[in-house]
């Protein structure tokens, strides 16, 4: 057969599944291709994998990635002795330390990354990778927070949710239960205190992830908190909205990391006005 | 970077590689330096120190006074990977005792091993506590040994090819009882074994470096042999390549068919055959 010449083609496929509300649209370059049939069956590739994908209910939330790394993730979660799992981890880390979207979610991925390894040949490569590469962010966190607060908040995003969704035996990682602890108490800083998107995600932290923690370790969340009461009565310059959001982490965890019914109706309406 | 050829995998090479270059000896707790000179720091794997109160007997005279003091586990496995794969372990053993001692209890247990008991001194009965191994350390070093027989292309074929009711003593390797007592070096001698026979089932080499000696399980039927044509060029190589016949077939020693060998390399071969 011989090559199709250096035309480029874009061809748009899109897919609707009404079920999970979600559009997944490919673009496709064909002069990749020596011929239309290897075009065609890559494009019935696409669409097989698509619905593969959608059939899980989970939503990796991996449309940020160009194709060429979708494709990569999708086979790094079905087979994931084939792929370089070092690269898997590098991309998924440097996406969320970029993405806050995918920082949020990350953690599902890797887990199911994780569990696909051992399933498959017993091998712990990706997590082992994907942990050291954290602890390297880790001890970096002071200086990241200096050069980017977004990139610094991303980085506890991510770490907290690796620390929710990755279990051994169903237990969070006790090697990862200092290192957020210690993150999060840097949020509770009188400095981080000042600014809005750091108390943000100190509270969504310690909404998803708060009761976990405390189990792991009570005597540091009473010690960050003893900073969040403090900042709170004492810390000048505080927005009305960081005091807020403060108040209503004292009392969701005083309520045993719930929420009262009269206090959601306070604290949710005033916000949806 | 994986090493297939040898039947290993990724994990238990590295580590073990390092170990080896720390010298891992019987007796390199003894000694202050490794070869290099250098002073040896506490190695935790294979460690020979710090576990033996159970099996030290020897004079203080064998160790060099120096001053050991307990040294933190966190120092000594400061990344996050190795720290998380530990705690696995930990907690894999730890359920592992637990499903121990219940068959214990139901009394399984005793009954297979007065089978096949290679002779532990005086009673079989692995009675709570007399004769069950206990000291998480311990139990977490076997582990690591036996992690590391069942990380390997040849465990997982012998698995696959035996399942465990058709085993028989003797012939299909078992893997030692982490519960038992048994002093370090008979666990030790076991490992080795067990980890030996295993090899029976090693692959066969991929590429050049595989092993051309290693026993071969996979057995021919010799008129799958026979359709060979035997004038086939002879690729005389470091490895033995892919071979599907291999020369441990016995009826084709025997059959001298025209003397030549019958080493081949599956690309050429295999892709004639298929075609007849």
């Amino acid at each position: 057969m011989s090559p199709i010449p250096l035309l480029r083609y874009e061809i748009i496929l899109i897919l609707e599944y009404t079920r999970m509300n979600v559009c997944w649209v490919i673009h496709l370059k064909i002069n990749q291709f020596d011929d239309t049939t290897g075009f065609w069956s890559y494009c019935c590739l696409c669409l097989l994998n698509s619905l593969a994908m959608e059939n899980s209910p989970e939503d990796y939330k991996i449309q940020s990635f160009d194709l060429e790394t979708q494709m990569l993730l999708k086979t790094a979660l079905k087979d994931p002795g084939s792929v370089n799992l070092d690269k898997v981890s590098n991309i998924i880390v440097d996406q969320s330390l970029k993405d806050q979207v995918f920082s949020k979610e990350a953690g599902r991925i890797c887990y199911t990354i994780v569990q696909a390894e051992a399933k498959q040949n017993n091998g712990s490569m990706f997590r082992r990778n994907l942990l050291n590469r954290l602890q390297q962010e880790f001890k970096e966190r002071e200086g990241t927070r200096a050069r980017s607060l977004q990139e610094w908040i991303c980085f506890v995003t991510f770490i907290c949710n690796i620390y929710d969704y990755l279990k051994v035996n169903n237990m969070p990682m006790v090697a990862l239960v200092h290192p957020v602890y210690d993150c999060l108490m840097r949020l509770a800083q009188p400095d981080a205190l000042m600014n809005e998107e750091e108390v943000d995600c100190l509270v969504l932290q310690l909404h998803r992830i708060g009761e976990q923690l405390e189990k792991s370790n009570g005597q540091r969340m009473d010690e960050l908190f003893y900073l969040l009461r403090d900042g709170f009565l004492l810390q000048e310059g505080l927005t009305s909205m960081s005091r807020l959001l403060l108040l209503e982490i004292l009392e969701f965890r005083a309520g045993g990391w719930v929420l009262s019914g009269t206090a959601h109706r306070y604290y949710y309406s005033e916000i949806a006005d | 970077m994986s090493d297939l050829a040898r039947g290993r995998r990724r994990d238990g090479n590295n580590t073990e590689l390092e170990d080896r270059s720390h010298g891992r000896s019987r007796w390199s707790h003894c000694r202050k330096r490794g070869v290099d000179g250098s002073l040896r720091s506490r190695r935790d794997d294979y460690d020979d120190g710090e576990d033996d109160t159970h099996t030290n007997s020897r004079n203080a005279s064998f160790t060099t006074p120096e001053s050991r003091g307990p040294v933190s586990r966190y120092a000594r496995r400061a990344d996050w990977g190795s720290q998380v794969e530990e705690e696995e372990m930990k907690r894999d053993v730890q359920r592992d005792m637990q499903r121990y001692r219940r068959r214990l209890l139901a009394g399984e247990v005793t009954q297979r091993e007065r089978k096949t008991s290679s002779g532990s001194s005086g009673s079989c009965d692995s009675k709570e506590g007399e004769n069950v191994e206990m000291d998480e350390v311990v139990l977490l070093r076997r582990q690591k040994q036996i992690n590391y027989g069942k990380n390997t292309l040849a465990y997982d074929r012998y698995v696959k090819e035996v399942p465990k009711h058709m085993r028989q003593p003797g012939v299909h390797p078992k893997t030692p009882n982490k519960f038992k007592k048994y002093s370090r070096r008979s666990w030790d001698q076991q490992i080795k074994l067990w980890k030996v026979k295993l090899h029976a089932w090693d692959p066969p080499a991929e590429e050049e470096g595989g092993d051309a000696d290693a026993k071969n399980v996979e057995e021919l039927r010799f008129e799958d042999v026979m359709d060979i044509e035997l004038d086939f060029p002879i690729l005389s190589d470091a490895g033995s390549g892919t071979c599907s016949f291999s020369t441990r077939n016995l009826t084709l020693e025997d059959d001298d068919c025209g003397g030549t060998p019958v080493k081949m390399q599956k690309t050429e071969t295999t892709a004639d055959l298929d075609m007849a």
